[in-house]
C-alpha cells in the first residue's frame, strides 16, 4: 500500500518541482540579475555602459598628474621655487562632485613627492590673511617683520582642469566615459606650460527591477 | 498515513514559501506629522524604504527653507539610485515568485529619480556651483532615458533649459541645449538665456502623481493624477511683474515612461498565480470525485494532494507591484531668471487658477539678499511657508 501511494505521489511531486523551477518570474528577462560594473581601459570596447567618478579613479588621476608635472623643465629645472596657485575644476560631466578634492590631491602629492620644488599658494585663505595683515598693520596683533610691507606672493604658475563626460544608454545598459584634463598655465605668458589627460569608462546594467 | 505526508509536504511547502515573503516591520509609531516621520523613518525603519523617505522629508525641509537638511538627505538617496545595482540579493528575490516587488530597495521610478536629482540641482546652484547643478539636471534628464516609447524619452524641458542656462553662466555655449529644451516644449517659445540674470526662481505647484495598483492581483503599477488648481505664478519684484507658465507636468512625465521591465516579471508572477490556482481547483474537484471510488482512491487522494499544493503555492505568490510614492511631489515645474542689483529685496509670489484669477491663500513672501559675486536661487512651492528669507 505504502509502495503504491509513493507511486501514486511521484509524478505529481515532480510535476510540482517542475513548476516551481519552471515558473520562475524572471522568464523571459535578460540579464534579470544585471551585470556588475566593471571597470575597463578607455580604449577596451564596453559591452554596455557605465557610471562615475569613484575614489579610486581620483586617486589614479591626481597620481599620474602630479608625477606628469613634476617631469617637466617649468618645475624639475626652475630656477628658484615656483608659486603655483589652484584654480577650481570645471565639473562637465553627469556626475556632481566635490571638485576641490582633484586639486588638493594633486597639491598633496606634489607637496610630498617634490618637497621645495614647488609651493602652493594658498589664496582661498585670503580674506584671513589680510585680516591678520590688518591687525598687525594697527598694531592690535604684534608683527615679527614689517606689516606695512607687501609680502604676498605672486602666481607663477595656474593649475586648473576639467571634467568632460560622454554617456550611452541602451537596453543593455549605461556607459559612462569620463575624460580628466589638467593644465598649468604660466601666470606671466599665458603659455599652457603642462597638460595631460586620464580617461576612464565604466559601463553596467541595472538589476531587472530597476529597469 | 497518507494525511500524514499530504499535511507533510504541505506544510514544508507553506514554511519555505512563507520565509521568502516575510515583511520587515518598522520599529517606529507614525506621529502625523511629515518631518517627526520623515525623520523616524530613515533612523528607524527599514533600510529598503529609506530612500523614499529621504525623498519626502528632504522635499519637505527644502519647502522650509531647511537647505543643510535637505542637502544631507538627498546625497544620500543619491547614493543608492546614483549606482548600478546588480546581484544584489533583495532586488533578487524581489523579482521571484514569492516575495512583493515592494521587497527591493526603493530607488523609485524614473521621475522620481529625475526630481532627486532636480533638487539637488537648485541647492548645489544655491551654493554656488553651477556647474555641479548642470551635472544633477544632466543626470536627472538621463534618468528619464530609459522610456519604453522612445519619442517620451529624455522630454523635460525644464532640465535642458537649465542644463544650457548654467552652461552660459559659465561662458560656455548652451545653444544646443536651448534647441532641445525648445523642441520638447508644450508651451511656447521658452525664454532666452540672459547670462546676466543673477536671480533664479524655482517654482512648484500643484500635487504631483502618486502610484497604484490595478489587476486581479495588484500587478500592473498605475500612477493617480490629479489636476492642479494652480496653472501659473507672478513673480513680483521690485516694481516688476513676470508671469511663468510650467516648463514641465510631472503627471504627464509619470504616465508616459511606459511599461517597464519588472512590468514584465509581475505579470508572469500573475500568470503563475492564476495558473497553479486553476490546476489546484481542478485537482482538488476531481481528486475530491475520485477518491470516492474504491478502485481509483489513490489517485483520488494524490490528485487532492496536489491539489491542496498547488492551491498553497498559488496563494503564496505575490505578483503585487511595489506602489511606494515619493508622495508630495509637485504636478508642474516652473522657472524664471531676473537680472537684480545687488542688495536686499522682497519678492511676491503670486499662484494663479486656470481663469488667471490669483489665489490669495497661497501667496509667498521671500526677502532676497542679490549676491555681488554669484546667483542667488529662489525656491517657492505653492506649500512652502508664506515669508522665507534668503
Amino acid at each position: 500500500m505504502n509502495l503504491n501511494l509513493r507511486k501514486c505521489f511521484a509524478p505529481f511531486e515532480l510535476a510540482i518541482a517542475g513548476t516551481l523551477l519552471v515558473g520562475c518570474a524572471s522568464t523571459g528577462v535578460k540579464n534579470p540579475s544585471g551585470v556588475p560594473v566593471t571597470e575597463m581601459r578607455a580604449d577596451e570596447r564596453g559591452f554596455v555602459a557605465g557610471t562615475g567618478v569613484e575614489s579610486q579613479d581620483l586617486v589614479a588621476v591626481t597620481d599620474k598628474m602630479a608625477r606628469s608635472i613634476l617631469g617637466i623643465p617649468e618645475i624639475a629645472s626652475a630656477q628658484g621655487i615656483p608659486r603655483i596657485v589652484l584654480e577650481p575644476v570645471v565639473n562637465e560631466t553627469r556626475f556632481p562632485i566635490n571638485k576641490d578634492m582633484f586639486l588638493t590631491k594633486i597639491r598633496g602629492q606634489l607637496n610630498i613627492k617634490a618637497r621645495n620644488k614647488v609651493r602652493f599658494l594658498a589664496r582661498e585663505q585670503m580674506a584671513t590673511l589680510e585680516r591678520e595683515q590688518a591687525l598687525k598693520q594697527s598694531g592690535q596683533v604684534t608683527s615679527s617683520s614689517d606689516p606695512h610691507v607687501v609680502e604676498f606672493k605672486g602666481a607663477d604658475f595656474f593649475l586648473t582642469g576639467k571634467l568632460q563626460g560622454l554617456t550611452t544608454r541602451t537596453s543593455a545598459g549605461t556607459s559612462d566615459y569620463i575624460l580628466y584634463s589638467f593644465q598649468l598655465i604660466d601666470a606671466r605668458t599665458s603659455d599652457i606650460v603642462w597638460e595631460d589627460q586620464a580617461d576612464i569608462k565604466k559601463q553596467g546594467l541595472e538589476d531587472a527591477t530597476y529597469r | 498515513m497518507k494525511v500524514l505526508s499530504v499535511c507533510g509536504l504541505a506544510a514544508v511547502l507553506v514554511a519555505w514559501a512563507g520565509c521568502a515573503s516575510s515583511k520587515s516591520s518598522s520599529s517606529w509609531t507614525p506621529a502625523g506629522d511629515a518631518l517627526v516621520d520623515g525623520r523616524a523613518a530613515i533612523s528607524q525603519g527599514p533600510a529598503k524604504d529609506r530612500v523614499v523617505w529621504q525623498y519626502r522629508t528632504a522635499l519637505a525641509v527644502l519647502r522650509r527653507g531647511q537647505y543643510a537638511e535637505a542637502k544631507a538627505l538627498l546625497d544620500d538617496a543619491l547614493l543608492t539610485i546614483g549606482g548600478i545595482n546588480a546581484n544584489d540579493k533583495e532586488a533578487k528575490k524581489s523579482r521571484s515568485l514569492f516575495s512583493e516587488e515592494s521587497r527591493k530597495t526603493f530607488r523609485g521610478e524614473p521621475y522620481e529619480r529625475v526630481m532627486a536629482y532636480y533638487y539637488r540641482g537648485i541647492l548645489y546652484w544655491m551654493d554656488g556651483e553651477p556647474d555641479n547643478a548642470r551635472a544633477c539636471f544632466r543626470s536627472a534628464q538621463f534618468q528619464d532615458s530609459d522610456t519604453e516609447n522612445k519619442q517620451y524619452s529624455s522630454d523635460y524641458v525644464l532640465l535642458d533649459y537649465l542644463d544650457g542656462l548654467a552652461t552660459v553662466k559659465l561662458a560656455g555655449d548652451g545653444s544646443d541645449a536651448l534647441k532641445r529644451a525648445q523642441a520638447v516644449s508644450k508651451s511656447g517659445p521658452l525664454p532666452p538665456y540672459n547670462p546676466k540674470a543673477n536671480t533664479l526662481f524655482f517654482l512648484e505647484f500643484g500635487t504631483g502623481p502618486t502610484k497604484h495598483a490595478t489587476g486581479d492581483y495588484a500587478e500592473q503599477l498605475r500612477f493617480r493624477t490629479s489636476q492642479s488648481v494652480v496653472r501659473s505664478a507672478l513673480i513680483k519684484i521690485d516694481g516688476v511683474t513676470i508671469q511663468t507658465s510650467p516648463f514641465d507636468d510631472l503627471s504627464f512625465q509619470a504616465t508616459t515612461r511606459g511599461g517597464r521591465v519588472m512590468d514584465h516579471v509581475l505579470a508572469n508572477k500573475a500568470v503563475f498565480k492564476t495558473s497553479t490556482d486553476v490546476v489546484g481547483n481542478v485537482a482538488l474537484v476531481s481528486g475530491a470525485v475520485l477518491a470516492q471510488n474504491r478502485h481509483t482512491q489513490e489517485a483520488g487522494l494524490g490528485l487532492l494532494a496536489f491539489g491542496l499544493v498547488s492551491k498553497i503555492v498559488s496563494a503564496t505568490t505575490t505578483p503585487a507591484a511595489d506602489t511606494r510614492s515619493w508622495s508630495n511631489l509637485p504636478q508642474y515645474l516652473s522657472f524664471a531668471a531676473l537680472e537684480l542689483p545687488p542688495g536686499p529685496h522682497v519678492a511676491t509670489v503670486e499662484f494663479l487658477d486656470v481663469r488667471g484669477q490669483v489665489l490669495p491663500s497661497l501667496t509667498k513672501t521671500a526677502n532676497i539678499n542679490t549676491s555681488p559675486t554669484r546667483d542667488t536661487v529662489v525656491f517657492v512651492s505653492d506649500q512652502s511657508h508664506t515669508t522665507k528669507t534668503l
